[in-house]
């Protein structure tokens, strides 16, 4: 910065400091660095005096996770965790995609089912979950029913208020220029409301994912949700916190590659719907 | 109209009304698809095995059997109690930490790695250790329910906080407002928006949360009552259950979506956070 004279004679006289003092604000990624330090090192610390049945600490973690890595029966409870999940994801994608699709664009499809979506929407999924046990017993259809159900809605209403958001000047154009009912969906409706269908997604990816741990850990069989239980009933809390980790790694990793794809097929429009 | 247009639709024999349809009468055919659904629930579900599945007049007799033994209102009073006490706790820390949170960039760059790594672990995986924890009482429901719902509630009036003008911030600085009255005053009000928005989305986290915390410690509450009778094969008294924490559900997110409306007339926005 330039100072004239009269401004130099002026600074040295009520002799304000040229440099800035120390401050904090000023070194934020420092600050963040010794905070996650400070805390690991402390939980280090006090965690190996605590008794091992209630609190395990960092070192004692690492070492479960490389364990339980190495022996390969963490990655097929895994595996059959991450298939469950899927096929009830894709199913939740479909279906809620499909039935948005129509009752967005349909009156008739939309006051046949609002009640029984509405209603379904608002009961706590997590409460149906001993119905579903009950119906599809504990292997794998009751832990993709689950999934299906956490996903399904975000998707529709998300879909929903897509396709009510088209413009009808959109549309009209399109029939003017003699577009059929099929092309209407697939050139104007399906592309105009992607933004919405992909933050449904975006959410539903989540709930699915707390879907699927909840199912496991009641039904208790297989599954990531299962080892949670088995391990907290050991009272192996170093173990515990693997398949913890591991699901939110899991969930941060699905929802960001979700993000990447809205942004590569929906770049145009920044809106979303807080559900 | 002119002339000219009245006579072109005489010459053409065109319809002065739209034709009437069926989605003129949007509440009718609600109420006749419910109906119809009901119906045959009841004639399929009375051939059914009742361990399986109900049928609607039973759950209405369930409810009512319920509801008279006093069981139902007994265990709705534990869960909403332990709800009350649990979300009250999170609007309360929440919205404390946050307003230090957006206030404060140092200490938010001290908790933002913490509380993001909080956020991101579904905090469903957590209850089998807080279980171990703070055993099968009152005290895990609150703490579940409370982890539930904190999170939303920070985050938004940490984000609130941050969007807080620098302007008005700078004129109540100019009147020489203390960091208090700045606070309490200018940050704050202009902060209730994104603060009620997060709470919207809070309450619906916290019915989960309660829901999971009483099917897994499974001895009070609406959830304990599911898991019971889960067991038993009562399939009607689970659906009964199961329609009332639906209730529950509407009732309290509309309560808090016309609480906002209240409290955050003069601003619309609102932050999509899951």
């Amino acid at each position: 910065m330039a100072l004239n004279a009269l401004e130099q004679e002026a600074l040295a006289e009520i002799e304000l400091e040229s440099t800035r003092p120390f401050r904090l604000a000023d070194h934020l990624g420092l600050v963040r660095a010794v905070s996650v330090v400070a805390v690991i090192s402390l939980w280090e610390y006090f965690g190996r005096d605590v008794n091992p049945l209630f609190l395990s600490y960092p070192s004692a973690i690492a070492r479960a996770f490389v364990q339980l890595l190495g022996a390969g029966q963490f990655m097929q409870q895994a595996r059959g965790s991450l298939e469950v999940y899927l096929a009830g994801l894709s199913a939740a994608l479909v279906v809620g995609i499909v039935l948005g699709l129509l009752m967005g664009r349909y009156r008739l499809a939309e006051y046949l089912l609002d009640p029984f979506v509405y209603a379904l929407d608002a009961t706590p999924r997590v409460a149906l979950i001993p119905i579903l046990l009950l119906w599809f017993g504990l292997g794998a259809p009751a832990k993709i029913a689950v999934v299906f159900l956490s996903g399904v809605f975000p998707v529709l209403m998300n879909t929903f208020s897509g396709v009510r958001t088209v413009s009808a000047g959109l549309v009209e154009v399109g029939r003017a220029y003699g577009a059929r009912e099929g092309k209407i969906f697939t050139k104007i409706i399906v592309p105009a409301s992607l933004p919405f269908i992909m933050a449904g997604v975006r959410l539903a990816v989540g709930r699915a994912l707390i879907g699927i741990i909840t199912a496991e850990m009641f039904a208790a069989v297989t599954g990531l949700g299962a080892l949670l239980v088995r391990y907290s009933s050991a009272l192996a809390t170093d173990k515990f916190f693997v398949p913890v980790i591991f699901l939110a790694l899991l969930g941060v990793i699905l929802t960001r590659a979700v993000e990447l794809l809205e942004k590569r097929f929906a770049p145009w429009k920044e809106t979303e719907r807080a559900l | 109209m002119p002339a000219a247009d009245e006579r072109i639709i005489a010459e053409l024999g065109l319809r002065r009304e739209r034709a009437r349809s069926v989605c003129d009468y949007p509440n009718a055919i609600r109420a006749f698809s419910v109906i119809c659904f009901l119906i045959v629930w009841e004639i399929y579900g009375r051939r059914v095995d009742p361990l399986l599945l109900t049928y609607p007049t039973a759950v209405v007799q369930a409810a009512w059997s319920l509801i008279k033994s006093g069981e139902l209102p007994r265990q709705m009073l534990e869960s909403l109690t332990t709800l009350a006490v649990a979300f009250g706790a999170s609007v309360v820390l929440g919205v404390g930490f946050g307003l230090v949170m957006g206030r404060s960039r140092v200490v938010s760059a001290a908790l933002e790695p913490h509380i993001n790594a909080l956020y991101a672990t579904p905090q469903v995986a957590l209850t089998p250790l807080l279980m171990m924890w703070f055993g099968l009482g009152f005290t895990v429901k609150a703490v579940v329910i409370f982890l539930f719902a904190f999170f939303p509630i920070l985050i938004n009036t940490a984000s609130g906080v941050r969007n807080v003008s620098s302007s008005t911030i700078e004129v109540g600085r100019a009147y020489m407002a203390s960091r208090r009255q700045i606070l309490l005053k200018v940050v704050f009000p202009a902060a209730v928006p994104f603060i009620m928005a997060g709470i919207r989305l809070a309450i619906g986290r916290a019915i989960v949360g309660m829901v999971v915390a009483e099917l897994f410690t499974a001895i009070t509450g609406l959830g304990a009552m599911l898991t019971l009778y889960g067991n038993l094969f009562e399939t009607a008294k689970m659906f009964v259950i199961v329609i009332v924490l639906g209730i529950l559900g509407v009732v309290l997110v509309r309560a808090t979506q016309t609480l906002e409306r209240r409290m955050a007339r003069w601003k619309e926005t609102e932050r999509a956070i899951e």
